[in-house]
């Protein structure tokens, strides 16, 4: 049981870290897409997708980044009782509120997932399995919602994208509750 | 007996919300005697405006007032909501055409397939543009970043207009930090109304369009198993504000224009601007090749509009 | 269950979670979408978690935050602004408590080129407390220098909170940020004040430097001056564009970061080891707060869904039939409560939009109240057990200072900044002066 949990914390520690990694780099594709926006307004037509491109990479940047940030204890918490605990204690409390975090994780990626069969025109209500058919070919998409700008990009990418994040960081704390436990076994991680 | 409870959510921000969505919702709480509650909610309170007909499929939401353009209405209807570029020339003409010329029962039809129950439409106020630029010619029009509605974007983006696409209620700070030049998405009374006019200084007087075309609509279950009497309530209500919002910006346009110390009025000369009227039939002809539904709701806006035409003015501007 | 009573029991949950220490957002979170699935059940009540992510989506001022947070990390770990803060030492250094004074000298200079107080806290702790320290300053009073001081990045412009409560209250930007300008510099003054009196009163203190570290000849102390010019040429590059209508605020940060960048860059001081810190401090700090605002997001339509703005209007106006000024002093206090448990961001998208329409209704001015707003801001920053800089005071500060020492060095700066909310209370032009001036003409 023990060696399944760190095999579990090794790959999925290993995916997240990598993807962060590459993520992290995003700031500097904001910053060309927002440098490119301003000198074709200042010197040339203004563009039509700079701004709707940022907020794609934006969400692109923190929500597939977010596992990574997991790992590197970003993510603030208060500490006025936290804080002055003991690694135990604090295995104990974390094992078990990590499951509330895990819930709200859930209901995000059933709220992604139904939004983004919206997005491939299904909108009754099996989205799971509506998604399913689509990527194993027994359903067919329908009118595919674009974004109610000019440039009108398709909006499932975005959506898609949301969803492996969102599902990566369910992994992620998954992971977290997985160290929990070997520390409170006083096993090794 | 338990009330019945929605909540409605409106297409508009707070300001403009309070005459063009709020006379309807306190009509329907008073008349229902406290059998139906609405509780209404402006742009983006519980969800964003993109993500509003998909919630109000599903029921997040039980009502909405919003164009079809603006919603991301999942029909072939989607681009003639909103402003359809020059479709129309008065208020009026938005329920001649639902009611004389065969709208409704279109907008019925295609509502009914996705599981939405569609009330009724009216129309609202021309699309003029406010600008903190100068517009005279249309040229000016060159360079903009405006904020638009999604068609009226698209149809503009030959005159080398930037539409920019951002929440309803962000547009005027928007102005002031420099992500827009101004709005084509109202006519002079909104821009009053809600603020516009304080961040921008010019308002041109040609449109795009004579009236905007927005719907009311329920979530498919809520309506059903609303009692007839509630659902009489509920249409009279919608009925009371469509006439009250044509005296409000019928009045409001020629007040503000004459009398409003904000904007200052600009016009591009009528046989110039003919060219962007041009335009829009090369544009219908381009939408009327999308579908069966698109190519019949051009037919019957080219029937009418050949109509009004030949009646001369005060039905067109000739 | 009455509406109001739905509320407190969320505020509360609230609460009670973030106690038992799990991070901010998955506490937020889950309070929110467990209670739109109780209030609206499997109609809907599971997308409210989702629609915030698309609504976060659209919120374009937030591309400046690691534009912003970026800039903060280059300028301090590239210690660029070690010159700067040389210049300081050099000028100041003789007075007691100089360098205590430089300091908020140079958190006023770096405010003026960072919309967040992670730019000013991160150069405070990696540049100014180690010199500090070393030159036998209290660490008590210069913790609280380096925290208070970098909570002037907030209030001065660019800010990034006045953006997001200028979104919030549907108030113009250009006038809010310029009604931070004297707010700003007063405050900085206060705390000046109240460092010459402390030091003039207890040199113990803040010791005046010996002669021989500041004694340059005067060709060298003007030299110095030039540090000055960084800051200087990075918020002309970010604000000349941007108030002449050039470029939008967020192309105006990407600039400043760009900037910021390029200088370590030619300065030969962006080493690999920056570069990685720079780069991945900002990934994490800039996803910390876009997870706590989304998940604040889904809590506040959720608020929003229940009425909540009605119940506290009715209960401020109709039941307790209050006078606006009480109201209005009861909301800063309540402001000042949540703030000191609260991030100031779930605040601001929880709570602002409850209040600033209550505000409007009581006829007071919403830009005024945008400068109380973030005054309180800048309280809840440094208040215990939840401020961003207490936080990042304690992951960065050296090993001498305790817990207790952040803790304690916070309360007299707590006490000024209160001390500059009443007065921009009471009057109000200290705010709406400049705006008025600028805009009136
Ligand atoms: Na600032
Ligand atoms: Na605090």
């Amino acid at each position: 049981m023990q060696s399944v949990m760190r095999g579990y914390i090794r790959s999925v520690d290993a995916v997240n870290y990598r993807l962060g990694r590459v993520m992290m780099y995003g700031i500097f594709v904001l910053m060309g897409i927002l440098l490119w926006s301003s000198i074709s307004k200042t010197f040339f037509l203004p563009t039509l997708w700079t701004l709707e491109m940022a907020q794609f990479v934006m969400v692109g940047y923190y929500i597939l980044g977010g596992p990574y940030s997991l790992q590197l204890g970003s993510n603030v918490r208060m500490d006025l009782l936290y804080g002055s605990w003991s690694v135990r204690r604090k295995a104990w409390f974390d094992a078990i509120t990590v499951l509330f975090l895990i819930f709200y994780l859930c209901v995000l990626i059933y709220g992604a997932v139904s939004s983004t069969a919206y997005s491939l025109g299904y909108w009754k209500d099996a989205p799971f399995s509506f998604l399913a058919g689509v990527v194993t070919g027994t359903e067919e998409v329908g009118t595919l919602e674009r974004s109610s700008s000019s440039w009108r990009p398709y909006l499932w990418p975005i959506k898609v994208v949301m969803i492996v994040g969102f599902v990566l960081m369910l992994l992620q704390c998954i992971s977290e509750l997985f160290k929990d436990i070997l520390r409170l076994k006083g096993a090794e991680i | 007996q338990e009330a019945i409870k929605w909540r409605f959510q409106t297409y508009a921000g707070s300001a403009l919300g309070e005459h063009v969505t709020k006379p309807v919702i306190d009509y329907i709480n008073t008349a229902a005697n406290g059998e139906l509650e609405v509780e209404l909610f402006y742009a983006d309170q519980i969800v964003p405006t993109g993500e509003l007909f998909q919630a109000l499929q599903r029921g997040t939401i039980d009502g909405v007032h919003s164009d079809d353009d603006s919603m991301a209405s999942p029909t072939p209807l989607q681009q003639f909501g909103g402003y359809f570029p020059f479709a129309t020339k008065h208020i009026l003409d938005v329920p001649v055409l639902f009611n004389q010329y065969g709208l409704k029962e279109i907008w019925e039809e295609e509502y009914a397939k996705v599981g939405v129950k569609w009330l009724s439409a009216a129309g609202q106020d021309p699309c003029n543009f406010n600008t903190t630029k100068e517009i005279t010619s249309v040229a000016d029009l060159d360079g903009l970043r405006l904020y638009t509605f999604p068609t009226a974007g698209r149809f503009l983006t030959q005159f080398g207009v930037v539409p920019v696409n951002i929440p309803y209620e962000d547009a005027e700070v928007a102005v002031q930090t420099g992500e827009l030049d101004g709005m084509a998405w109202s006519g002079i009374t909104e821009d009053y109304t809600v603020g516009w006019a304080d961040v921008t200084d010019y308002f041109l007087t040609n449109n795009i369009s004579g009236a905007w075309i927005g719907s009311w609509f329920v979530n498919e279950e809520r309506w059903a198993d609303l009692p007839e009497h509630l659902k009489a309530i509920v249409m009279a209500a919608t009925e009371a504000g469509h006439t009250y919002r044509n005296q409000w910006y019928w009045g409001g346009e020629a007040a503000l224009r004459a009398n409003g110390d904000k904007l200052q009025l600009r016009s591009v000369p009528a046989n110039e601007w003919a060219e962007v009227e041009n335009a829009a039939k090369a544009f219908w002809e381009e939408v009327a090749q999308e579908g069966e539904v698109h190519q019949k709701i051009v037919n019957i806006f080219k029937e009418y509009n050949a109509v009004i035409n030949q009646a001369g003015a005060p039905y067109n501007f000739e | 269950m009455p509406y109001e009573m739905i509320a407190t029991l969320m505020f509360s949950t609230m609460m009670l979670m973030l106690l038992t220490g799990q991070r901010v957002f998955g506490a937020i979170g889950f309070v929110a979408v467990v209670a739109a699935l109780l209030l609206w059940g499997d109609k809907g009540g599971y997308d409210i978690g989702f629609a915030a992510a698309m609504k976060l989506m659209k919120w374009y001022p937030l591309l400046t935050l690691p534009m912003f947070i970026f800039m903060g990390y280059v300028l301090s770990e590239s210690k660029i602004a070690d010159d700067l803060y040389k210049m300081f030492h050099v000028w100041m250094g003789g007075l007691r408590g100089g360098l205590a004074i430089g300091t908020i000298g140079l958190m006023v200079l770096i405010s003026a080129m960072n919309g967040l107080s992670v730019a000013g806290m991160a150069i405070g702790a990696t540049i100014a407390l180690p010199e500090l320290l070393k030159r036998g300053y209290d660490k008590r009073m210069v913790t609280g220098v380096i925290q208070a001081g970098s909570s002037l990045g907030i209030l001065v412009p660019p800010s990034v909170v006045l953006v997001l409560y200028a979104m919030i209250a549907r108030q113009p930007v250009g006038q809010l940020w310029l009604a931070g300008v004297i707010p700003g510099l007063m405050m900085a003054a206060l705390f000046i004040l109240y460092i010459t009196i402390r030091c003039w009163k207890n040199p113990e203190l803040g010791p005046a430097l010996n002669p021989q570290e500041r004694d340059l000849p005067m060709a060298e102390k003007l030299r110095l001056l030039r540090a000055g010019l960084l800051p200087l040429m990075i918020f002309a590059v970010m604000m000349v564009p941007f108030v002449n209508g050039w470029t939008s605020l967020v192309e105006s940060s990407a600039i400043g970061a760009i900037t910021a960048f390029m200088a370590a860059v030619f300065k030969g001081r962006m080493t690999r080891e920056v570069f990685e810190n720079s780069v991945r401090n900002t990934l994490g700090i800039t996803c910390m707060f876009m997870w706590i605002i989304l998940a604040a997001l889904a809590f506040g339509a959720v608020f929003d869904g229940l009425g909540a703005v009605k119940a506290i209007e009715s209960l401020f106006t109709e039941r307790l039939g209050l006078n606006p000024w009480v109201i209005l002093i009861l909301m800063q206090l309540s402001f000042i409560l949540m703030g000191t448990f609260l991030d100031d961001t779930a605040m601001l998208v929880i709570v602002a939009p409850l209040y600033v329409p209550l505000v409007g209704a009581l006829g007071f001015d919403l830009i005024w109240y945008g400068i109380l707003y973030t005054i309180t801001c800048q309280i809840a920053y440094m208040t215990p057990p939840f401020g961003y800089n207490l936080f990042l005071m304690r992951a960065m500060a050296p090993p001498e200072i305790s817990i207790q020492d952040i803790y304690r060095s916070i309360g007299p700066f707590v006490l000024v900044m209160v001390g500059a909310l009443i007065l921009v209370m009471v009057f109000p032009q200290l705010a709406l002066w400049l705006p008025n001036y600028v805009y009136g003409n």
